[in-house]
């Protein structure tokens, strides 16, 4: 399951391969603030596209919610069912109650934080998936999904309950999103989606007796490195997990099209028997060069309690540079027109060429083309022509890929 | 007088503004964003001209807005 936080990104998550998208339509959701969230018009394009690839579609709905929202709250779910939206994930009662009422099915959020069997008994009556809280270790995910099966707890379905975990990406300081630094500084509530993610930043401590200040020299004691799970998917699925879900609906294109490729890739290595350790260690580079913040186990294989981040920013080992905007494309010689606008661009590049239809498209410039005259070079200010399979839009951007010396990648 | 600006689309509905200055801000039921409260309209973009009794109230609600979509300023009295 791979995040939808932009057209971009959907495209890219479907031409990827997932089996399932998620993503927030208007501000009741977990990123209202940082991501730019679909509206309640977009809701049949979405279900389309999703139908078109064969995928599911999931709308989060997880923020707490106050009386004003329950009006909106009730538009979104009946909007999302008369719109074919595959399910709802959601932690508030309100919504479980609505959808339920309204036969939209639910999926229950990692916000509810549910660590234990008798948990998931009592949401069973709302929802056919769950989705575990993140701090649980593996070995506690695996007992619970058996005595689903001892227990014979199904769902609302009459089908055995399924278990989501998190299988890559961000990991908050907190329980699951119980943090209340961001309101208490900033008024900013993560639990209505508009974290500001202090846990990022570096600290100054002050010894209150004698006004001694003690700066965390770049050792951050509160931001958690980035979950990846690559290296051990094989026993989170032979765990009996159902649903990898990768996190990120703030995150770019290529993030969701390299993360979901990867899982994708490793997913089917580990079913037809050919998941090794060199492909574990490819897997893990190409993830290194998207967002990151180093990454880590999380907490399913059970060792040390925190991995801190050093860095506030990515450590993608690649950094993208704007180079301009699609043209037109020519479909006979598979030729893409582009308008540089920013910087230059050079035989043997890496480009990525990104855009609402097109998704996610990574390759090398083979060859340049300035007014039809072959060239090694061209600038801010020419049109340009590149060899490219794919179908080039004017409303695609083209970008350059760089060696990121300094972080701070999207 | 004192203008106040609200810049509604963005907003994500956390009631912050209510609490601050309740006078001149409310919640919508149906889209359970703020309201500002006999504002005008136009693209979108709310506009209401207040008295300056409100001002201090309102700058606080503004500051403390996590969207950062409220504007508050003195402006002369027309003539």
């Amino acid at each position: 399951m791979s995040p939808a936080g932009s057209w971009e990104a959907l495209s890219a998550a479907l031409h990827a391969g997932a089996d399932s998208i998620y993503f927030g339509v208007e501000q009741l959701n977990m990123r209202a603030k940082s991501s730019n969230n679909f509206t309640i018009d977009d809701l049949s394009k979405v279900a389309e596209l999703c139908t078109q690839h064969n995928a599911k579609s999931y709308i989060t709905l997880n923020t707490i919610m106050y009386d004003h929202d329950l009006q909106l709250m009730r538009s979104i779910v009946d909007a999302a069912k008369t719109n074919g939206i595959t399910a709802v994930i959601a932690s508030d009662h309100a919504v479980l109650m609505y959808a339920k009422k309204k036969g939209l099915e639910v999926h229950i959020s990692t916000q509810t934080n549910i660590t234990n069997i008798e948990t998931i008994e009592f949401f069973s009556a709302f929802a056919d998936v769950v989705v575990l809280s993140r701090e649980l270790s593996l070995s506690q995910v695996s007992d619970i999904i058996r005595e689903i099966k001892r227990r014979n707890l199904c769902g609302p379905s009459g089908e055995l309950i399924r278990v989501e975990v998190f299988a890559h990406g961000a990991l908050c300081m907190a329980v699951s999103g119980k943090c209340y630094l961001s309101l208490h500084t900033h008024f900013s509530s993560a639990n209505r989606g508009a974290c500001i993610q202090n846990c990022r930043r570096d600290y100054i401590v002050t010894d209150k007796n004698t006004g001694y200040e003690l700066e965390i020299d770049n050792e951050y004691i509160m931001s958690a490195k980035d979950l990846c799970t690559i290296g051990f998917l094989d026993r989170i699925i032979d765990a009996g997990v159902e649903v990898l879900k990768i996190e990120g609906r703030g995150r770019s294109a290529e993030y969701v099209h390299t993360t979901t490729t990867c899982y994708r890739d490793a997913i089917r290595t580990i079913a037809d028997g050919t998941y090794t350790q060199d492909k574990v260690d490819q897997w893990t580079k190409e993830l290194s060069t998207v967002f990151n913040r180093g990454f880590w186990d999380g907490y399913y294989l059970g060792r040390t309690i925190g991995e801190w981040s050093s860095s506030e920013d990515s450590l993608a080992t690649k950094r993208k540079v704007y180079l301009g905007k699609g043209l037109n494309y020519y479909e006979k010689p598979k030729i893409g027109y582009f308008q540089i606008e920013s910087q230059s661009i050079a035989v043997g590049d890496e480009i990525i060429i990104t855009g609402p239809t097109t998704g996610y498209v990574h390759t090398f410039v083979s060859e340049l083309r300035v007014n039809d005259l072959v060239v090694q070079h061209a600038s801010k200010g020419d049109c340009v022509t590149i060899p490219i399979d794919k179908i080039i839009r004017p409303s695609d951007s083209i970008y350059k890929l760089v060696e990121n010396r300094s972080g701070n990648s999207q | 007088m004192v203008r106040i600006v609200h810049f509604r689309e963005k907003c994500i509905g956390c009631n912050a503004c209510v609490e601050l200055a309740p006078d001149r801000w409310k919640m919508s039921r149906k889209d359970g964003k703020s309201i500002l409260v006999d504002a005008d309209e136009r693209n979108g973009i709310y506009t209401a001209l207040v008295g300056d009794d409100e001002l201090k109230k309102n700058l606080t609600a503004a500051r403390t807005c996590p969207t950062n979509i409220i504007k508050v300023e003195k402006v002369q009295r027309k003539s």
